[in-house]
């Protein structure tokens, strides 16, 4: 064992490797740094071995993952020492610690074009080894003109040369003007002439990266490539020791294979014939041997060589070729060829007509899903989702089935997602389709998202022939002693609509449906409890003539749940316990559900989402991705009066016009949301049953699900439909673009804040180019909100940028972004979120982007509110009192009277608190007029127990009295202060938004002038 | 292109890290994290590739390959060939195999500067420099010269 030759530093490392535990070790190290720091502040003349050896230290304990805060201007001055040993180092840390935009990195640029440009080549290789790692805009400015000329240079040694040719892409990528040099493309060819094997293989990573950019600058090194891959393939003129294991070096032939697929295609006669040729050598000539780097090394270049052969779109005996070959990859028991055999075939799938060829393999593949080893599984679960057509589709998804109730938990949800996909996209008939989703549910019902039921209910509901024979099958389920809760929901939602056509079946009562039902009642959660309400009134109702044992049960389970502590239950029971006493006219307003509007499956879009790639996408990748985009989308066939049902799942094939809106809003369509009357508790106790009547009689239901948004039940069915406030009406938007060139949000940006403020995920932003949605996950102090941004257009965005302004009481990360969002691809931006301190701030998204015309910029608040580190709390009478008393007075508990708030009822207002994850604790106040709640602040220092008071005045409700406390005085007041702003705030958006008939009325083209001038 | 090269040992202790993108240092341990996770549940003759879209990006996967008592991790996206970068990683440890002379987890423990010097001569970038074993040993060589020429 050799020792690093720094004795001080062996000796840390030692220390650090005799810790017995992460504690000691952070001792370990943090004394060190302790050392380091005051060596570096206090010492002035360290010798040149103290500051290598302390600079080293510091790389080391950067990489046990401590973060090294200091330091940096030491480490930087090192690369301006005489010595190389030195400077070594000082490149070698710099290029680790610092990144590009460090201030530091400008005092140092001086020097480093000294380095670059002197004559001493080990410094040059140390200057650009650590310009290429680290890139930058101020390097890329004042280093490219020379880095170009060392490139270029055959007086240069070959290290230098490649060196500089990695600097020189590193440059590019951050700066594409360095090369914007007249006849640049000319000497691009000509250093593909270079006799050094590792020369070319450096030009040979810039080519691709200039001509995946621009593959029209530099068609005259296609030629160049071929003729190289041929001396390569023929072993011609190759320095020993750039073969490996045989091979003449599979890196550069594999890298030019890469260029050549990044060219659209290849025209010329010539050049394609013997590329062609090369190809079918390569094809013919690999075989599996012993030796696993050999046949590692052999197979890249074979895999490379498919690739290539699918991008060229080569002869139809070529593409069977590969087939044929692909088909022994995937049998041999080598798992790296097996797997790359899975995945060429995936893709070869989506470039070339193979299909039928491929199926041949399915038993193979299907042993594949079985293997142990879970990349093999995923390959070969994405194989199968795309070879299944109608022909396959039952075998395919059969076994997924199979598959799932052994499957790991790591690929379950997919593997639920696709069956349910594959299943909707090629049922040879629709009892097919249900049988699945129920099979689905009941094996793996925690892995199936609310999509997934929402389709079966749409599909039912939408075909009249379906309806018994899924209450039935719904029946038989719930009748098992162990049932999942989505289960429960979608069987509750098909047998309260449909089981009355079962009734003269043994058993299928509506009594008995509604026991088999209630069974399950007392287990499920409160979503699950309010669609089993709307349940028992549907199947009441159906039970005409009444059966007076069965009214009286369902009436006291309502009864029962009319002072349930959720407010959507509570109301749900107080609402249908006063409609059933309205007897026969309850029939017209528990009508049958209206056909669902005809949309694209929100399982399809969530599919694609997550096919969502990077920016850095190859040619084939490209081409794949926009075929991809128009492939499959079911599209429903839409008839406008409504009276058609459902035609069969049919298949779209150029439905990449229609813009997807986006998961979020189409999980909207939910039952839920589609089902039972949501709208007021005035409902209720308003006498005028007739317009209620009127809105859910089956006349207005069975109209053209276009005519409905004219209704007022508009709102609550459609709520995303962008109708109010001033929201620019999708068509106007289009004029807009026309006329003016300037993009507008489709909706509110107002509301979809609001919208988020209260729930985790759904649109932040969205206009005709870019949809940006939010999705979140809070866990106390801290946060992971994923920003997705989707272009929506069949065009790149350019020059996107999103950049956080966060306030000071947060601490945010979000990792930069690319700068091209390719045609209808979606990336996704995390961002950590850490809460320091209460604050009512909201961190601000600065984004902008270009589409071919224009650039558009918005600044938008981030849903970051103060809610999303509250946690309810639930306390005991006692403890709350015993608390509130402790905390008496300023500045840890603060009293103000609130005027000009929201009227609203008190369940509404308690309701509100519990949407802010403020608990309400009913009954804790003896004064019914007043609201006890509780809920626990998060932050970087710990939880803070928050309580909360509100006094209502009957007789006024605009005002009330508000007293927050808590143990931690700016807490106490930010909460105080949130608080008071929901409850005025609210007021002045819906109550003038409804009530302002001007931007109601100014929809459509009229709108988008008005707007402009 | 190769976005980062990690080498750590089956405890998952990181023995030497180096990120061509940007990183900062607690999403770095954070994704090494994620990587130990991944990698210590697969079995020995498993294929060398797994999936990391969930660890460090879209698209991106780890190739691995697993020696005595360490790792060596290359994270790449979708633009490199899975089996050329296999070749890349036997490079990289065939040169430090030269170098030290039948290379143990301990060489690269206490030389991790030296280790960080023959990476610059293989990855540079995010990019392949030299694929050639011999070219590599040789510039090493030269650089460790000058270093004790003090």
């Amino acid at each position: 064992m050799a020792l690093s030759g720094m004795r001080g530093l062996s000796v840390f490392i030692s220390d650090v490797r005799n810790c017995q535990n992460k504690e000691l070790e952070r001792l370990r190290v943090d004394k060190e740094l302790a050392n380091v720091r005051t060596k570096f502040k206090h010492e002035k003349g360290l010798t040149p071995y103290e500051k290598k050896k302390y600079v080293w230290k510091m790389l080391y304990i950067y990489m046990l993952g401590y973060d090294v805060d200091f330091g940096h201007m030491e480490t930087i001055a090192l690369i301006s020492a005489p010595k190389y040993a030195e400077k070594q180092v000082g490149y070698i840390v710099t290029s680790c610690l610092l990144n590009e935009n460090h201030d530091f990195l400008r005092l140092v640029i001086n020097t480093v074009r000294n380095d670059i440009i002197g004559r001493n080549e080990t410094f040059q290789c140390l200057a650009l080894t650590m310009v290429g790692n680290v890139g930058g805009k101020e390097f890329s400015e004042s280093l490219a003109p020379d880095v170009q000329k060392l490139l270029i240079s055959s007086s240069c040694r070959p290290l230098v040369r490649k060196k500089a040719a990695l600097c020189l892409l590193r440059l590019y990528r951050k700066n594409p003007d360095v090369v914007n040099v007249d006849g640049w493309s000319d000497r691009m060819a000509q250093l593909l002439d270079e006799r050094d094997i590792g020369v070319v293989t450096a030009v040979m990573s810039l080519l691709v990266s200039l001509v995946a950019n621009n593959p029209d600058g530099y068609w005259n090194c296609v030629s160049k490539c071929v003729r190289l891959l041929e001396r390569l393939t023929r072993s011609q003129d190759i320095p020993q020791e750039y073969t490996y294991y045989g091979i003449p070096s599979p890196w550069l032939q594999v890298k030019t294979m890469r260029v050549l697929q990044y060219f659209p295609s290849i025209e010329d006669p010539n050049i394609r014939r013997s590329l062609l040729e090369v190809l079918q050598r390569i094809l013919m000539g690999t075989d599996v041997v012993k030796n696993v780097n050999k046949n590692n090394a052999s197979h890249a270049v074979l895999f490379e060589a498919l690739s290539l052969v699918m991008h060229l779109d080569a002869e139809k005996d070529m593409m069977s070729q590969c087939v044929a070959l692909l088909g022994k990859f995937i049998a041999v028991r080598e798992p790296n060829i097996r797997y790359l055999g899975l995945e060429n075939m995936t893709r070869m799938l989506l470039v070339a007509d193979v299909q039928e060829s491929i199926k041949r393999h399915q038993a193979q593949i299907i042993t594949s899903l079985k293997d142990p080893d879970i990349s093999i599984r995923r390959r070969s679960l994405d194989l199968l989702y795309g070879m299944c057509d109608v022909s396959n589709a039952k075998d395919i998804v059969e076994e997924l089935l199979q598959y799932l109730t052994t499957a790991d938990f790591a690929i379950r949800e997919e593997l639920a997602l696709k069956a349910a996909i594959l299943a909707e996209k090629f049922a040879p008939d629709l009892s097919w389709y249900v049988d699945v989703i129920l099979q689905l549910i009941e094996k793996a019902g925690d892995f199936v998202s609310d999509d997934i039921w929402y389709r079966v209910v749409q599909f039912v509901t939408n075909n009249e022939d379906l309806q018994a024979y899924s209450a039935a099958k719904a029946r038989d389920y719930l009748d098992k002693p162990a049932v999942h809760e989505t289960m429960v929901k979608v069987a509750g939602y098909l047998l309260g609509e449909y089981s009355h056509l079962l009734a003269r079946r043994p058993g299928c009562s509506p009594r008995e449906i509604f026991s088999i039902i209630h069974d399950k009642f007392p287990s499920v959660t409160t979503s699950t409890k309010a669609i089993l309400l709307s349940s028992y009134t549907k199947i009441l109702m159906h039970s005409q003539p009444g059966d007076p044992e069965l009214l009286k049960q369902v009436l006291s389970v309502f009864k029962k749940f009319e002072t349930y502590l959720d407010a959507e239950v509570q109301q749900r029971a107080v609402e249908y316990f006063a409609l059933i006493q309205k007897g026969p006219s309850m029939v017209d307003i528990m009508a049958e559900m209206p056909k669902f509007p005809e949309r694209q499956s929100a399982l399809i879009k969530k599919a694609e989402d997550t096919d969502g790639d990077a920016a850095d996408l190859s040619a084939t990748k490209l081409r794949l991705q926009q075929q991809t985009s128009n492939a499959v989308v079911l599209v429903n066939q839409h008839s406008a009066n409504g009276t058609s049902h459902l035609a069969p799942l049919s298949k779209v094939s150029s439905g990449s016009q229609n813009i997807d809106r986006g998961v979020l809003e189409q999980s909207h369509v939910g039952p839920q949301q589609n089902g039972m009357p949501v709208t007021a508790v005035g409902m209720a106790q308003s006498p005028n049953a007739d317009l209620l009547g009127d809105l859910m009689a089956p006349l207005a239901i069975e109209a053209a699900p276009g005519s409905v948004p004219a209704t007022q039940t508009s709102a609550s069915l459609v709520p995303e439909e962008p109708s109010l406030g001033g929201s620019a009406d999708p068509l106007a938007l289009a004029l807009l673009d026309g006329l003016s060139s300037s993009v507008q949000p489709t909706g509110s940006i107002q509301d979809w804040f609001n919208a988020l403020c209260k729930k985790d995920s759904g649109v932040l932003y969205e206009d005709s180019f870019i949809q940006i949605g939010i999705k979140a996950e809070w866990r106390g102090s801290q946060g992971h909100v994923v920003i997705f941004l989707g272009n929506m257009q069949k065009v790149a965005l350019t020059s996107v940028r999103a950049t956080v302004l966060p306030p000071s009481h947060l601490r945010m990360q979000l990792l930069p972004v690319p700068e091209t969002i390719p045609p209808r691809a979606q990336v996704q931006c995390p961002l950590d979120v850490l809460s320091l301190h209460a604050s009512r701030e909201v961190p601000v998204l600065d984004f902008s982007y270009s589409n071919s015309t224009v650039t558009v910029g918005s600044k938008l608040r981030l849903p970051v509110v103060m809610n999303k580190f509250l946690q309810p709390a639930p306390i005991s009478p006692a403890d709350f009192v015993t608390i509130w008393r402790t905390l008496s007075g300023p500045p840890n508990k603060l009293q103000e009277v609130v005027h000009g708030v929201k009227p609203m009822p008190l369940p509404e207002m308690k309701e509100l608190f519990n949407s802010f994850h403020i608990n309400v604790s009913p009954g804790l106040d003896p004064n019914l007029n007043n609201i006890v709640a509780a809920t626990t602040f998060f932050s970087e220092s710990g939880a803070t127990l928050c309580l909360v008071r509100v006094e209502t005045d009957p007789a006024d409700r605009t005002q009330l009295r508000l007293t927050v406390a808590s143990t931690d005085s700016s807490t106490t007041f930010e909460l105080k202060e949130y608080i008071k702003e929901q409850l005025v705030d609210m007021s002045s958006i819906t109550t003038t938004l409804p009530t302002n008939p001007a931007t109601l009325g100014f929809t459509g083209p009229a709108a988008g002038l008005a707007g402009l001038l | 292109m190769i976005n980062a090269v990690l080498v750590m040992n089956t405890q998952g202790k990181p023995r030497l890290t180096k990120f061509y993108k940007q990183v900062p240092v607690e999403k770095q341990q954070e994704i090494i994290r994620a990587i130990y996770a991944v990698l210590s549940s697969r079995g020995e003759n498993y294929c060398n590739f797994a999936d990391a879209s969930n660890i460090s990006g879209s698209d991106n996967k780890l190739v691995y390959k697993h020696f005595a008592t360490l790792y060596f991790i290359f994270v790449v996206d979708g633009a490199e060939s899975e089996l050329a970068i296999l070749d890349l990683i036997q490079v990289f440890v065939e040169t430090l195999d030269r170098i030290f002379k039948n290379v143990c987890e301990l060489d690269i423990v206490y030389n991790f500067n030296k280790v960080h010097t023959v990476l610059d001569e293989i990855v540079m970038g995010g990019q392949v420099v030299e694929t050639n074993s011999a070219d590599v040993m040789k510039a090493v060589q030269d650089i460790f010269k000058l270093e004790r020429a003090v």
